[in-house]
């Protein structure tokens, strides 16, 4: 008889699922429920390089919040996170429901199309960053060069090292990394819609702008709900597109809350404020992702 | 009227076209600039202003990257982090989600929706406790410390997307595999692991290019030149004053294209990995 056979009766068959389950557990446990315990209990610690090499670290109730408040430059960034996640998921979400309707309909070399276009999504984020940064150049960089030869721009400009373009800039960037995977989520989406009811709607006479509004777009509904949340998400993680771009320059014009959190504690080597201030941020994508979860149990009723 | 229509629909189609192939342009684009550049020789890379076509093309970035330079230890570095995150993520999800697929269990609608949670947490909040707790146990600067670190962020979704792929299989054919005298564990390997074997690729797939292109905890996490990892190599070309572009998008290309090629092979297992568990619930 194998060794697994103890599965099968009593108490093995009753363990059995839980220990299926075990390994993933223990990990998750360890890795995110655990760590991201400790990192909301440091915000209200008084947690820097120096007291950790002395193990003097205390508690100092809100202090760290308090101090974030007083900082300036965290009105800033929260001016640029709300700008920053603002112009990016109304772009994304706009130009992948675009490409999504358009890549739906029978078009030659929709395959090809369809990789071209999701190219930017697959590729590292760190390599399409720097290419973008070199294209940015502003002495010898290619979007310069095009703007002035379309007539855009008198003479070259550099974009990245403004204080009035910069964020727009990554945000440039961003958006041309991030639609894909909006596109291929609604394009799932669209592909999943029954046939006849499409047909329904045409025999009804609905064409058009209609036939989007009325039709395509309430049976996409939640698929487009999912990918509105993810692309917020990831809009709000969003760390590597504005550090190797702008590191958050020039003078926090593309300072966003991420990275300002990651200057706190890995420049200014105070740990506390910067789990401070990320703690301010996981309680907003706890928020946005309840939402994500009671709209996949909607669904799921439905 | 009827000619109207068809005269619309003419244009619409016309429409279609250049937007389709704008998108395409516009996508596309940026690669075009990092090849070519990697190509040109360095006379031609500051040339004002910068042509749009290369005169003359040369490897010379290539040899230079390959030959000299660190880059085949980084991407080594990068390979047994993403080789070993992708055994270790495949394995845990893959008996993980076949468990809260099949059985009903004290925690089974509880553990799903923990592990959606585990990846919206804003990686810096992970950063900080990982950061002290490895300096306490003197893990910095180790590549298994990095393969924790991306379990973390890697496996809730693992387990959530394998969960979906579960929900699909036929659990009849477990039963019938153990009619015939196999246990719940072999019939598991025999029976549904094969018939599992889209949403493995699906989430091998995923975690691949998740470790391959990891970038923030790598930077925070590693101190030492040998322990780079590409992504992280690619970031130190950049130079305070100068920086040696061509070398720098050579290694872009080459760091890119493992990635590409994995994905444009497994796609279609991608994108139904994401239909079926990330989309379906």
């Amino acid at each position: 008889m194998p060794w697994s056979a103890v599965f099968e009766t009593g108490r093995g068959e009753r363990l059995y699922p839980y220990l299926m389950v075990l390994p993933a557990f223990i990990l998750v446990m360890a890795v995110v429920v655990y760590p991201v315990i400790s990192g909301i209990v440091s915000g209200f610690q008084d947690l820097t390089l120096r007291t950790l090499s002395r193990g003097q670290v205390t508690f100092i109730g809100t202090r760290n919040f308090e101090r974030v408040w007083a900082d300036p430059v965290f009105w800033t960034a929260l001016r640029n996170t709300a700008w920053w996640v603002g112009a990016n998921v109304v772009a994304q979400m706009l130009l992948g429901l675009m490409l999504a309707l358009m890549l739906n309909r029978p078009v030659r070399a929709r395959s090809w199309l369809r990789a071209g276009i999701l190219l930017p999504w697959v590729v590292p984020s760190v390599v399409a960053v720097l290419t973008w940064r070199w294209m940015y150049d502003p002495t010898v960089g290619i979007v310069n060069e095009l703007l002035v030869r379309v007539g855009v721009l008198k003479d070259y400009f550099p974009f990245l090292g403004d204080v009035g373009t910069s964020l727009w800039a990554v945000t440039v960037e961003s958006i041309w990394k991030g639609t894909p995977f909006v596109m291929l989520l609604l394009l799932a989406a669209l592909q999943m819609i029954p046939r006849s009811v499409m047909e329904a709607a045409a025999m009804d006479g609905a064409h058009g702008w209609r036939l989007l509004f009325f039709v395509v777009l309430p049976q996409i509904r939640l698929a487009f709900a999912i990918a509105l949340i993810l692309t917020l998400i990831l809009t709000v993680n969003n760390f590597n597109a504005i550090w190797l771009m702008t590191a958050g320059g020039p003078l926090n014009s593309s300072e966003t809350l991420f990275t300002l959190a990651y200057r706190y504690g890995f420049e200014r080597m105070n740990l506390g404020m910067a789990s401070a201030l990320a703690t301010l941020l996981f309680v907003f994508l706890v928020a946005v992702t309840t939402v994500y979860l009671y709209l996949i149990r909607m669904r799921e009723e439905a | 009227m009827q000619e109207e229509i068809v005269g619309v629909r003419r244009w619409n189609r016309v429409l279609l076209h250049i937007g389709l192939w704008c998108a395409f342009v516009w996508a596309i684009f940026p690669f075009y600039w990092m090849v070519v550049t990697s190509l040109r020789p360095e006379s031609e890379l500051f040339a004002r202003p910068p042509a749009l076509f290369p005169r003359e093309l040369t490897l010379q970035h290539y040899t230079e990257l390959l030959l000299g330079g660190q880059f085949w230890r980084y991407a080594l570095n990068s390979l047994f982090l993403t080789l070993v995150v992708t055994g270790l993520s495949v394995l845990t999800s893959l008996t993980a989600g076949y468990a809260l697929a099949r059985y009903r269990f004290r925690g089974s609608t509880v553990l799903p929706a923990l592990m959606l949670y585990g990846q919206m947490f804003p990686a810096v909040l992970l950063l900080i406790p990982f950061f002290i707790q490895f300096r306490a146990l003197g893990w910095n600067d180790s590549l298994w410390a990095l393969v924790i670190v991306y379990l973390s962020y890697m496996l809730p979704l693992c387990v959530w997307l394998m969960r979906g792929f579960f929900a699909q299989v036929p659990f009849s054919l477990e039963d019938a595999a153990r009619m015939d005298g196999c246990t719940r564990w072999q019939a598991f390997w025999i029976v549904i692991v094969p018939m599992a074997r889209p949403g493995i690729i699906a989430v091998a797939t995923w975690s691949m290019i998740h470790a391959w292109n990891e970038f923030l905890f790598a930077a925070t996490l590693i101190t030492s030149a040998e322990k780079r990892t590409l992504p992280l190599g690619l970031n130190g070309l950049i130079g305070q004053f100068t920086t040696d572009w061509g070398v720098l998008m050579a290694g872009g290309v080459l760091t890119a294209l493992p990635i590409v090629v994995v994905f444009f092979a497994l796609q279609r297992h991608l994108v139904s990995g994401l239909g079926a568990g990330g989309v379906k619930g």
